[in-house]
């Protein structure tokens, strides 16, 4: 079992996985492609060598479409797989996530502003295309303090404090999300309220660079602060004692994971549970060390969006499901088992 | 050597500790008793450099808890809850482990290990080391806390990064949920600690045990040093009943192990309460089991 690899092993293990399903969420589409094909696309692409023109169209699918969609998947799948692992960590609970504590929705909210009424703002160029992400990221880091703070207000995180608190939060960007989007005019309204479930089709280079460029600088910050995350496992008193400073450790933390979040939701659109289900399969599969958890909740984010994204492609085919659609029915089930073990293990606890 | 000069802790108004100076004696263990809300969990804070007094001033050898930094400090000095519950499935060696963190950088050595294995063998857990620590008892959790706590400032030969009076042991009410074995088990093991040249501070409510184990006995009332004694078997009567607001009736000359005190409340005022003695506990030796 995995249980009795190392830590090296099951990372290899999941990257292979993840080789896997990029190959597929790249074959796989309205549009399908032969691995031999693929390599032509991509070695074109490179300037290696030249293709007929009889092939153009299927080129153009492939290097504008599906490769930046691959990417972006990938991506998103690693920041919600790193992310909820983390805020599990700052939170100590299994329960969190970006969804629950606040952070996607408070970006939905930040970004939905610019695009019903920062129009002008979001223009075509460098700077303008940016001003979606920072908005989201305000939006985000607002909202995911707000409920970190509301939560830890009893030195412990307490877990009905913590539900309350990020529904109370979520309820509020919720409100101002669908408030805008009943004030937009089409085609934004449709917009906001297709992105409220998460996608992939609108996937450019520009996203995929924007994400990556992001996404890899606050993973390697966030990479240093294993060995903290597992002494913060004991508590933020024995972690004080043990010379880690659990505040200074969750500002940095906390800050890091909501600008990634913040990005990808910018460009993808609330996705929920996924940042749930990693950690917690990892946790299961092999170990909680977060020497373990960080390299493997990125690989393995990044391999289970890209198999949710196919099945999303082709389950309706030629129309395709959002995908936080998918990511809501195999999520909310594991959400309440691990909630009703919590509610158990706490009884068993004092009683 | 930690000493606390003219320390004072205001919290919501209220002076919790009132100009509290001690000094806690090198290489000897340290026993802080008092009733509750004496003061002693901020006392106990305060020491270990997790909250700055209001006033005062907090030394460690020649230099100030204020000036150090915590990884410093977490190098100085552990601290013995009373009750950790990791908030994720942990193997036992991995919360053991985790008192080595402020030694090594990304990785543990093989030092780092070996010592994980050593103090594993002290408290007596070395064949339940993988086993998931949320599935033990309660005391064999804070055997594994202990162990924890002891990895943090183990000193060795091989490795000295100081001297090991300097090294101090906080023990804040680390048997308040125990069963007798497990109470003088820990309290046995910080003993032996002692015996090593390490510094014991601990924080303790039974007064039986006070006695048993300290080579030096602080009394906390109201936040205030109420008595202080390198002979904590001659604690007079009428400061335990004054501060514990009880009867108290000296059993025996010290000398045995268990009790030297039994204890009843007042007078008629509280007759509806059953008459409660703490004489009946203890009676083994004071050296660890396993």
């Amino acid at each position: 079992m995995l249980k009795a690899l190392s830590f090296g092993r099951v990372q290899w293990l999941l990257a292979i996985g993840l080789s896997g399903a990029l190959l597929l969420s790249a074959a796989v589409g309205a549009f399908s492609f032969t691995p031999a094909a693929m390599v032509r696309h991509i070695a074109h692409a490179l300037g290696w060598g030249a293709l007929s023109t009889s092939d153009t169209l299927a080129r153009n699918v492939f290097q504008q479409l599906r490769l930046p969609r691959v990417l972006l998947t990938a991506l998103t799948g690693a920041v919600l797989g790193v992310s909820g692992t983390v805020m599990q960590g700052i939170f100590r609970n299994p329960i969190v996530e970006p969804g629950l504590v606040g952070t996607s929705a408070g970006a939905a909210f930040g970004a939905s502003l610019v695009f019903v009424y920062g129009g002008a703002l979001a223009a075509p160029t460098v700077i303008g295309s940016l001003v979606v992400p920072v908005m989201a990221f305000i939006g985000a880091l607002a909202a995911t303090a707000l409920v970190y703070r509301l939560a830890t207000r009893f030195e412990k995180v307490d877990v009905i404090t913590l539900l309350l608190a990020g529904i109370a939060v979520n309820a509020v960007c919720a409100a101002g999300t669908g408030f805008l989007s009943f004030v937009a005019r089409d085609p934004q309204a449709r917009n906001i309220t297709f992105w409220s479930l998460g996608t992939f089709t609108t996937a450019t280079w520009r996203g995929v660079l924007l994400v990556g460029t992001v996404f890899i600088p606050c993973y390697a910050l966030t990479l240093r602060d294993a060995k903290a995350l597992n002494v913060l496992m004991l508590g933020e008193d024995e972690a004080a004692y043990l010379g880690v400073d659990p505040r200074r450790l969750v500002r940095r933390l906390l800050v890091l994971n909501t600008l990634m979040v913040a990005v990808a939701t910018a460009m993808t659109g609330v996705i929920a549970f996924l940042g749930l289900v990693v950690p917690h399969m990892l946790r299961r599969m092999r170990s909680s060390d977060y020497r373990f958890l960080l390299p493997a909740s990125a690989l393995f984010g990044a391999a289970l969006m890209s198999v949710i994204d196919v099945v999303a492609r082709v389950i309706i085919r030629p129309a395709e499901l959002p995908i936080g659609v998918i990511t809501a029915i195999v999520g909310a089930p594991v959400f309440l088992a691990i909630l009703l073990r919590q509610e158990r293990d706490g009884v068993a606890r004092h009683g | 050597m930690v000493e606390l000069r003219s320390v004072s802790c205001i919290a919501g108004g209220v002076r919790i500790l009132d100009d509290v100076s001690v000094r806690f004696q090198p290489g000897a263990f340290n026993v802080i008793v008092g009733p509750n809300g004496a003061g002693k969990s901020t006392l106990l804070r305060v020491a270990t450099g997790l909250r700055a007094p209001d006033a005062g001033t907090v030394h460690y050898g020649d230099r100030l808890a204020s000036e150090l930094s915590m990884l410093e400090l977490a190098r100085a000095r552990a601290v013995l809850s009373q009750q950790v519950l990791p908030a994720f499935p942990l193997p036992a060696e991995d919360v053991v482990l985790a008192g080595r963190s402020p030694h090594y950088g990304m990785l543990p050595t093989h030092r780092d290990l070996e010592i994980v294995s050593e103090v594993l063998d002290l408290v007596g857990m070395a064949s339940r080391r993988r086993q998931s620590y949320a599935t033990l008892s309660g005391g064999e959790q804070q055997k594994v806390q202990l162990a924890r706590v002891l990895a943090q400032i183990w000193s060795d030969t091989a490795n000295d990064d100081g001297d090991i009076a300097g090294k101090v042991l906080f023990l804040d009410e680390p048997t308040a949920s125990l069963d007798v074995h497990y109470q003088l088990h820990v309290l046995g093991v910080a003993a032996m600690l002692r015996d090593r040249g390490y510094t014991v501070v601990a924080v303790l409510h039974d007064l039986n045990r006070a006695v048993q184990f300290a080579d030096h006995l602080m009394v906390l009332s109201n936040g205030r040093l109420a008595y202080e004694t390198a002979r904590p078997e001659d604690v007079p009567v009428e400061v335990l009943e004054r501060v514990f607001d009880v009867r108290a009736r000296r059993l025996r000359d010290a000398g045995g192990d268990g009790a030297y005190w039994s204890f009843a409340l007042h007078d008629a005022s509280d007759r509806g309460v059953s008459r409660r003695t703490d004489s009946q506990s203890g009676g083994a030796p004071a050296t660890p089991r396993d």
